[in-house]
This record gives C-alpha cells, sequence and structure tokens, in this order.
C-alpha cells in the first residue's frame, strides 16, 4: 500500500519545468489572438441583441439560461455597460479589443494571472452566447484557458519571470498541473477514439470520405480524393486506433514519440484538408503542452532535443 | 518532491472532481451516441445504452428538475471548465449535411434565390454547425424561431420583398463508387417556413 501511495506521488508530483506552461500560454493566447481576428467582420451580426444579427442575442441567451442562468454571457458586460451610458455597438467592440489585448499579454507573458483570468471570462462570455454556432473548437479553447487560469504561473518565458522577476512556482507543483493535462488529453482521445471505432463508416473509409467532401470542409476536390481513395481505408483506421489507443501508447518510452507525432500529423492534416485551422492550432497547442518535446523527445535517442529546449527556456526554477 | 505534510490537498480533490466530471460526461455522450446512432452494436442492446446514458447524467445531477440549483450550478462548472460536452465529434458516423435556402417573392411576381450570408470563412463553419444544430433540435418552435430570424436578416438585404420562403433541407453526399458513376448530390427538403414581410414597416420577428 504504501508504496503504491509512493508510486502514486511520483506520479502525480513528479518535477517537471514550466516549459509546458510556456507552450500552453503562447498557444492559447495565439489560439485567442486568430479566434477574435477570423470573426472581426462578423462580430457585431453574430453578437447584436437587436434586428441586425442572424440570430438575435436575446434568443441565444434565453437558451442558456434554461441550461444555466449561472454561465456567463454577453448580455452581463452589455448590461454594465448601458448602466455607464454605452451603446451596444461600442461596448462589443470594446470586448473585442479586450479580447485582443488579452491575448497578446498571454503571448508576451505580461500580468499571466489577471490576464489569463480576463481572458477566459471574456472568451467564455462570447462563446457560450453564440453556442449555437460553436463547435470543438470553443470548448478545446475553454479547456486550454481554464488550465491556464488554475495554473502555476508565471512560466520561465514570460515577461513576468524574465523581467518582472516573479518567481516560478515549485517543480512538483508544475508535474501535478502538467498530469492533470496530459489525463486529460488521454481520455479526449481515448472517447473520441472509441465513439468511432464503433461506426463501419470509419474502418472502409466512407466517414473520411463524408467529412472530406462535406461543405464545408470540401476544401479538397472530389477528382483528387478519388484518386487517392485506396489510402481512405487505411487512414480512417488510422484515426481510429491512433486515438482509441493514445492513452496506452503516450506513456511508454518506445511508442510515445510515434503518436505524439501521429496525432500533431492528424491534426495538420486536419487543418490543412478541411480549413479547421483553429481546430487543428488548439489541439496541436494541448498536445505541445501535455506531451511537447522534453517529454515526446525524452527518448535517449532524441534526449538532446529535449535539452536544448530546457536550456533556452528555463531560467532558473525555485 | 514535495513533502507528505505539504501535499497540495485542495488541489488534488479538485482535480479528482475535474476527472470524475470529465469520466461522466464522455460516457454520457458515448452511450446516447452508441443509442440513436448506426453502430456495429445490434439494436438490442440499445436500451443498455440508454439505461447507461441515464445512469451517468444523475451523479451530475442532470437528472433534477430544469430550474434545480444543483444542476444549475453542475451545468454552470461544467460550461466554465469546458467539459460541458463529449468528444464525440465526426463519430460514430459523419452527419447529414444540411443546407438552407430563401426564395425571395416580389410584389410583381418576380422570385429569387438567396442564401445565407456570411463574411468569412471562420462564421462560414460556425453557420453550418448552426443549422446542424437547428435541424436537429426536437423542439420545433424553437426551429421555427430561428428560421424566422434568418430570413428576417436575408429580407433586410432585399426589403422590397413580400414574402420568404425558407427552405431546410438535407443535402445527400455521394459515396465514392456513386461520385465515380457521375452522380452528384442531392437536396432533400425537412421542413419548409413561409414568412410575409409588410414592406413598409417590417415585422419583427
Amino acid at each position: 500500500m504504501a508504496s503504491l501511495c509512493s508510486a502514486l506521488r511520483r506520479f502525480l508530483f513528479g518535477p517537471q519545468s514550466t516549459v509546458w506552461l510556456s507552450f500552453l500560454r503562447i498557444g492559447v493566447g495565439l489560439q485567442l489572438f486568430c479566434y477574435v481576428l477570423s470573426l472581426r467582420s462578423d462580430w457585431i451580426e453574430l453578437l447584436a441583441e437587436g434586428n441586425r444579427g442572424l440570430i438575435r442575442r436575446d434568443l441565444m441567451e434565453a437558451l442558456l439560461s434554461a441550461e444555466s442562468p449561472l454561465i456567463p454571457r454577453i448580455g452581463w458586460i452589455v448590461g454594465v455597460g448601458t448602466w455607464l451610458n454605452l451603446g451596444e455597438t461600442n461596448i462589443l467592440w470594446f470586448l473585442w479589443g479586450a479580447m485582443l489585448l488579452a491575448s497578446l499579454f498571454l503571448v508576451l507573458g505580461l500580468f499571466c494571472r489577471t490576464t489569463s483570468v480576463i481572458a477566459w471570462i471574456l472568451f467564455l462570455c462570447t462563446a457560450k452566447t453564440v453556442e449555437p454556432f460553436g463547435y470543438g473548437v470553443d470548448n478545446f479553447t475553454v479547456i486550454g484557458l481554464f488550465y491556464l487560469v488554475v495554473a502555476p504561473v508565471p512560466d520561465g518565458w514570460s515577461i513576468d519571470a524574465r523581467r518582472r522577476g516573479i518567481g516560478l512556482k515549485s517543480t512538483s507543483l508544475q508535474g501535478l498541473h502538467r498530469r492533470v493535462l496530459q489525463l486529460h488529453i488521454c481520455l479526449i482521445y481515448f472517447f473520441s477514439g472509441s465513439a468511432k471505432c464503433a461506426g463501419r463508416g470509419w474502418w472502409d473509409g466512407t466517414s473520411l470520405w463524408r467529412a472530406l467532401t462535406r461543405p464545408p470542409f470540401d476544401i479538397i476536390p472530389p477528382d483528387i480524393l478519388i484518386r487517392l481513395g485506396f489510402l481512405l481505408p487505411v487512414a480512417g483506421i488510422l484515426v481510429c486506433v491512433m486515438e482509441a489507443t493514445y492513452p496506452v501508447f503516450i506513456w511508454p518510452r518506445k511508442t510515445r514519440l510515434i503518436w505524439f507525432i501521429g496525432v500533431l500529423g492528424l491534426h495538420v492534416g486536419i487543418g490543412l484538408t478541411m480549413g479547421m485551422y483553429l481546430f487543428a492550432w488548439v489541439m496541436i497547442v494541448l498536445n505541445m503542452a501535455a506531451f511537447g518535446p522534453e517529454f515526446a523527445f525524452g527518448v535517449p535517442k532524441f534526449s538532446f532535443i529535449a535539452s536544448l529546449i530546457e536550456r533556452q527556456i528555463e531560467p532558473s526554477s525555485s | 518532491m514535495l513533502k507528505s505534510g505539504t501535499l497540495p490537498a485542495f488541489r488534488l480533490a479538485f482535480f479528482t472532481i475535474q476527472f470524475l466530471c470529465i469520466v461522466l460526461v464522455c460516457l454520457n455522450d458515448l452511450c446516447t451516441i452508441f443509442s440513436t446512432s448506426a453502430t456495429f452494436f445490434p439494436a438490442s442492446v440499445d436500451p443498455f445504452w440508454d439505461r447507461a446514458a441515464e445512469l451517468t447524467l444523475a451523479p451530475l445531477g442532470q437528472n433534477l428538475p430544469a430550474t434545480s440549483p444543483i444542476r444549475q450550478t453542475v451545468s454552470a462548472y461544467l460550461n466554465l471548465t469546458g467539459i460541458e460536452s463529449g468528444y464525440s465529434y465526426f463519430a460514430p458516423n459523419i452527419p447529414d449535411n444540411y443546407k438552407i435556402v430563401f426564395e425571395l417573392h416580389y410584389p410583381d411576381g418576380r422570385t429569387e434565390i438567396e442564401l445565407p450570408k456570411v463574411n468569412s470563412r471562420s462564421a462560414g463553419l460556425r453557420f453550418s454547425t448552426l443549422l446542424d444544430k437547428m435541424t436537429e433540435t426536437e423542439y420545433a418552435p424553437l426551429r421555427t424561431m430561428m428560421v424566422k430570424m434568418l430570413a428576417f436578416s436575408v429580407w433586410q438585404g432585399h426589403p422590397s420583398a413580400t414574402k420568404i420562403r425558407a427552405v431546410l433541407g438535407t443535402v445527400d453526399l455521394p459515396s465514392p463508387v456513386e461520385f465515380r458513376l457521375g452522380r452528384k448530390e442531392s437536396y432533400r427538403v425537412l421542413f419548409a417556413y413561409d414568412f410575409d414581410f409588410i414592406t413598409e414597416q417590417p415585422s419583427r420577428p
């Protein structure tokens, strides 16, 4: 029993550098930056309350209230702005600017804790309000931001640590938080892969064909896909197997690099062939933070990469 | 390493609850899609998946009345941490593809076909999600309301139209074999709605 407890303690509190946190902070910051920019031209149409938008915001927020009145929403911010005599459009643009600024601060690592909390709340308000328009990318961005909010910031690469002299937290605490993210990522892939395994289409290539020809993901012309038709079943099976067995093969030293690179390749593929750039990016960021370079390359053959990254990023750890 | 006296007990407890929530939400999602989609499992086990999905909801308080403070608090927590839904994207099969078309009727008898417009690819992806959710909702009045709002946004670009027919349907994509034989995508109507607009004073949805 004692040895089990000791093993669990070693697993959960194994010392870690803050490299993973640097990846998470910068990656999620860039994600938020691109998210805000990508919606600039549709910002008011998505979020306006009156008849200026596609779906009125009050209807979307009513649906949210039916789930729980405690979920953050744009209406709360607009309410405060209205009390200050600000027009709805001004408030929405202010929110857009605030998110952009928060994302830049995150990338730079300036006021890490405050910025991550502000970015998380603002993104939650936006994503939850437009939930009828939402897809997986929003969930994964919230997950990334949430783990950043509770993480032992700052990291070694942030301005907070390098210029403002804020000390790094204990390496064991870094270990615990990274483990949590690693386990969460494992659950994500296990359930995603298991669900796919149950569908016939993933084994004979039909699902991959449908995914790649289904608007608005139909970036590759079907004629080209047909020519590569023999690859579809193989790729479909690879996706299922890679995802469902991720929690098993990402841990052993011999297989972790293959699974890590395989999953990164999968997301690069999703981004390029389906045009889901933000989705691909956030998944790559979460993977890099969880099992990133110094973990995946922590095998003897590639240990020089891990030590190179550690040396470059980590100034000192307390 | 932290010494035993300095174990961050609060963080450990918090992360344990977090993982319990993730596992329950994912199991619920998995059982739900197994019971409602075509899978390798025989249809006779569908009631088992239904029951399992219900069981996974209970610890999260999601079987309680919608107004229950416990249910609402748990829902809020799940949403705040981004774990309110499972990860069965595009599984076990790729869902149907939906499309909405607006037929604009003018007082002089003219008819125009209009598709919804967004300004960016990012918004286009989101609009396609909206169509999926709108079509698959089980609450018909909500679907009607959303289609009406979309029709109104189209009407704002064509204020002289007096009537808009919104046709929501599914696009049947050809399989690889059908594509080789030259079959193109086909459109199947699921719902059609007629909305009248008065030119001087637009009706507010």
